[in-house]
């Protein structure tokens, strides 16, 4: 009696387990660190902090950052999906071979892809001395920024809306097709909206990802304060500076902005999930 | 007519997955493309759709030719396996799709999408998601999504496939209503031939990418004209018989039960036999029989399927045995029966497992192939076993569910060991080069000669190490073999994914103003061969010697065969020596019809 009483209803053994451990993981290397960063900010008062939050050259980098990531995740947006499509829609020699291109910048380190982009792009690079006539600048400006955190971003579109696009079935397009419609509209009425939700969840991995990357920016950005200089390389300048408590501030608020969007971004998904399902009631 | 193809080709990387088909669908017809999985159906209804290009041909709709006209222009509604809903959009959005991309007016649109949805019994659905619909109910919204914009022709590819039985006859029986309130052109693909028979007015049976058969089902089952339909639509006992003057013999019984066809009652030769399960009665004597008796048999398997009682009959009678290939054709020696019985008989005369059996012949059908079955004839025992092995040959009977027989005959390398004891029955089999026949000198003319003149009226020179041919010529010498040849390469066609050619042979001498006859013959071959056997086949015009040209032609490139009509025996010598004069690397039928005032 008093062991069946006990036993889970999941059918899945070691239910206790594994909820253990998620517990366990998440609260020694997500949530303590993140007290710790939350508690050592309270330690300054509330003057210090709103100094410090504005800061001009705080709200400066701020901008950058969080601007530079929004850009950077939306042209991924745009060209991942294409790239993506390529993949998943075309059979060409070399296919397998981009393919594996596509994760490079997962497995490169970031400050290895940040000194060639700026090797690259710099005045008397392969692409800097091209552009450099036209009066384009892209090291050491928020172009740099931008292109930095585009290339990190990358594979995070692609690779969460290949899965969907490979999940289009040909009939859906061949139905369409023979019910009158063109291309485009096969495009925007039936492909887009089957893998919106896939292609904003690699949006907002990509602006995450961007808004924390330090390592491939710096290289690039030529940190000019007020300039180029972005949220992450502040934190560091502050520590160098042995202000902990000025970068525990800075690296809050990154928190809860970083918290809020994201947070805005999945609820916004819900939000049109549950749309459909409620107009089927 | 509402739905015209001619000669319909589709190639996917060289092979033909859809061969010259030509048919016409009437208005308002319920037509079912009825064929295995891999046949070219469901390539043929998406290039009726205009999803998928032809190589070659023509479609047309209500007269249109709508060949290189897009799946957009094409008006037609197309109705998916998997149902092809669009997911993220309500029953009444999928549904109006067709007229929004119209841009119909809205309140036209609601107007048309409440009598979609009274017409497939879902009125009040409109809101719901097709996630939230059972799959009959979305199979529905389909239907009712491809006829939103008032297609001229429906097209139903598998549309029951995923759905479960009891669902499957109730959509089965909506459809056939919705197409006959909107009396719309319709077109369903399916392998099943019992929803074939559930629901067309005419079946067009599809095998090999080629088109078999067209019929009304009935028609179809009482009288198909191929094995593979006799085969693929319900059960069939496949036997070998002989059709004489007095009528159809299985060995040494005669069966007076009437054949529906005759066919060439002028010479007894060999008859392939439909016997269908139910048309076999069962009885405990033979004196107990109120129909033709056919043999004795033993009861070896029982199966009770419900309304009816499935039996396997082993046969015992040792002289019909011999005649009698088995359905499936794998020929190991003793023949068995597929009977079938209703609750009625099995009470008149229960039945058990071992209990010997007097069987009759109610009815059976005589398929109007001239290649019944194949005999293997060699001048000594090891050449005709490893004749009988020929990849090609056993591809053949496999493919024909007929059977191979070795036969050894000194007669076919020494003329003077006489005449053949029995004989030869179905298509002669030679290899091109015995080591008998180079001793003796007798070259391969002589065989093919000795071999029609002891009963043989096909002979097939086969070489060895060979794959099924990827095209066939046609030639006949003269006018008298004409028809003949063209049974005997419909019936091999069948069984052999193919491309067929008739060469037409103008002397070089023939000055320009012989063409146009040259092109009448060919014009004229070609509408003999589709009207009368169903066979669809290219035609050339060439100038020269007929031997030469064909051997040149065969010659070119591997994977090709010939077959050759003549009427006059000598003809062979005189006229086509040049084909065997080289060892021949292809495989060649010989059709041997002597001209007779009958067979003009």
């Amino acid at each position: 009696m008093s062991s069946s009483a006990l036993r889970q209803p999941s059918i899945l053994p070691g239910f206790g387990l594994t909820l253990g451990f998620s517990v366990f993981f998440l609260c020694a290397l997500v949530l303590i660190p993140l007290a710790a960063l939350v508690l050592k900010t309270g330690t300054m008062g509330w003057r210090d902090f709103l100094n410090v939050l504005f800061d001009p050259r705080v709200l400066a980098s701020f901008r950058l950052s969080f601007g530079a990531s929004f850009l950077a995740a939306t042209l991924n947006a745009v060209f991942g999906f294409v790239i993506a499509w390529t993949l998943v829609r075309y059979d060409f020699p070399g296919r397998k071979f981009i393919d594996a291109l596509i994760d490079m910048p997962f497995a490169l380190p970031t400050a290895v892809s940040g000194i060639a982009l700026t090797a690259v792009f710099a005045e008397n690079g392969w692409i800097g001395q091209h552009l450099a006539p036209f009066g384009i600048k892209v090291a050491y400006t928020w172009i740099g920024v931008v292109v930095a955190l585009t290339l990190i971003g990358l594979p995070f579109v692609v690779r969460s809306v290949q899965p969907a696009l490979l999940e289009v079935q040909r009939d859906l397009e061949d139905a369409a097709e023979t019910l009158g419609a063109g291309r485009f509209t096969i495009f925007r009425r039936i492909i887009l909206p089957t893998v919106l939700p896939a292609l904003l969840t690699g949006f907002t991995m990509a602006f995450a990802r961007g808004v924390g990357e330090y390592g491939s920016v710096i290289f690039i950005a030529g940190n000019l304060p007020m300039k180029t200089e972005i949220a992450p390389l502040l934190i560091v300048i502050k520590l160098e500076q042995f202000d902990y408590v000025g970068a525990a501030a800075i690296g809050f608020l990154m928190l809860v902005i970083s918290f809020v969007m994201l947070l805005s971004i999945n609820l916004l998904q819900t939000w049109g999930r549950r749309r459909h399902v409620a107009a089927g009631r | 007519m509402s739905i015209t193809l001619d000669q319909v080709t589709k190639r996917y990387q060289g092979s033909p997955v859809v061969n010259d088909v030509s048919v016409e669908v009437g208005e308002g017809e319920f037509f079912v493309l009825l064929g295995p999985s891999g046949s070219g159906k469901s390539t043929l209804l998406r290039a009726i759709a205009g999803l998928t290009g032809v190589d070659h041909g023509r479609i047309a709709l209500h007269g249109r030719d709508v060949t290189h006209v897009s799946a957009r222009q094409r008006g037609v509604g197309l109705v998916f396996q998997n149902y092809a809903l669009f997911r993220h959009m309500s029953v009444g959005d999928n549904i109006e799709f067709a007229l929004r991309v119209r841009h119909m007016k809205a309140a036209d649109r609601r107007a048309r999408r409440k009598e979609l949805l009274r017409l497939v019994a879902l009125e009040g659905m409109d809101d719901r998601l097709p996630t939230q619909l059972s799959g009959g109910q979305q199979q529905r919204v389909a239907v009712a999504r491809a006829l939103a914009h008032k297609p001229q022709v429906l097209l139903l590819d598998e549309p029951f496939g995923a759905l479960d039985a009891k669902i499957r006859e109730e959509l089965r029986r909506t459809i056939r209503q919705v197409q006959r309130e909107l009396n719309i052109t319709t077109v369903l693909v399916t392998h099943d031939q019992e929803e074939a028979f559930a629901m067309a007015d005419r079946i067009g049976v599809m095998n090999l990418g080629r088109l078999l058969e067209c019929g009304r089902p009935d028609e179809l089952y009482a009288r198909p004209a191929t094995r593979f339909v006799a085969t693929f639509l319900g059960a069939a006992n496949l036997l070998l018989a002989r059709q004489t003057a007095n009528g159809i013999r299985f060995g040494a019984t005669p069966v007076n039960a009437r054949a529906l066809e005759k066919i060439d009652s002028g010479r007894e030769h060999e008859v392939v036999a439909v016997l269908r399960p139910e048309e076999v009665e069962l009885a405990p004597t033979r004196d107990n029989l109120r129909v033709s008796y056919l043999g004795h048999g033993v009861i070896d398997e029982m199966v009770f399927t419900g309304a009816f009682e499935r039996l396997r009959v082993r046969l015992a009678d040792g002289a019909a045995d011999a005649q009698i290939a088995r359905p499936g054709g794998d020929g190991d020696g003793a023949a068995v029966l597929d009977v079938t019985r209703t609750q009625h008989e099995q009470r008149v005369f229960p039945l058990a497992v071992g209990q010997s059996v007097a069987m009759g012949v109610r009815r059976i059908h005589v398929l109007p192939t001239p290649l019944s079955s194949y005999t293997a004839v060699a001048a000594d025992q090891p050449a005709a076993d490893a004749l009988v092995k020929n990849p090609l040959l056993v591809e053949l009977a496999n493919r024909m569910k007929t059977r191979i027989v070795a036969r050894v005959e000194p007669g076919l390398a020494n003329p003077s060991s006489g005449r053949p004891a029995t004989p030869i029955s179905g298509v002669a089999v030679i290899a091109p080069h015995q080591d008998a026949g180079a001793q003796t000198g007798r070259d391969v003319i002589a065989q093919i000669e000795w071999l029609l003149h002891n009963g043989a009226a096909e002979v097939l020179v086969l070489p060895d190490q060979l794959v099924p041919p990827q095209r066939v010529l046609i030639h006949w010498a003269d006018d008298a073999a004409r028809r003949a040849t063209l049974a005997v390469a419909a019936s091999l066609l069948r069984h052999v994914p193919a491309e067929a050619v008739y060469v037409g042979i103008l002397p070089e001498s023939a000055g320009e103003t012989q063409r146009p006859a040259g092109m009448r013959t060919l014009l004229d071959a070609r509408s003999e061969a589709q009207a009368v056997h169903g066979l669809e086949m290219r035609t050339e015009l060439r100038f020269g010697a007929a031997a030469d040209e064909l051997h040149r032609q065969l010659s070119e490139s591997p994977e090709q065969m010939l077959i050759l009509g003549i009427s006059a025996l000598a003809d062979l010598r005189a006229r086509f020596a040049a084909l065997f004069a080289s060892s021949p690397g292809y495989p060649m039928m010989i059709v041997h019809r002597p001209a007779s005032p009958t067979n003009p």
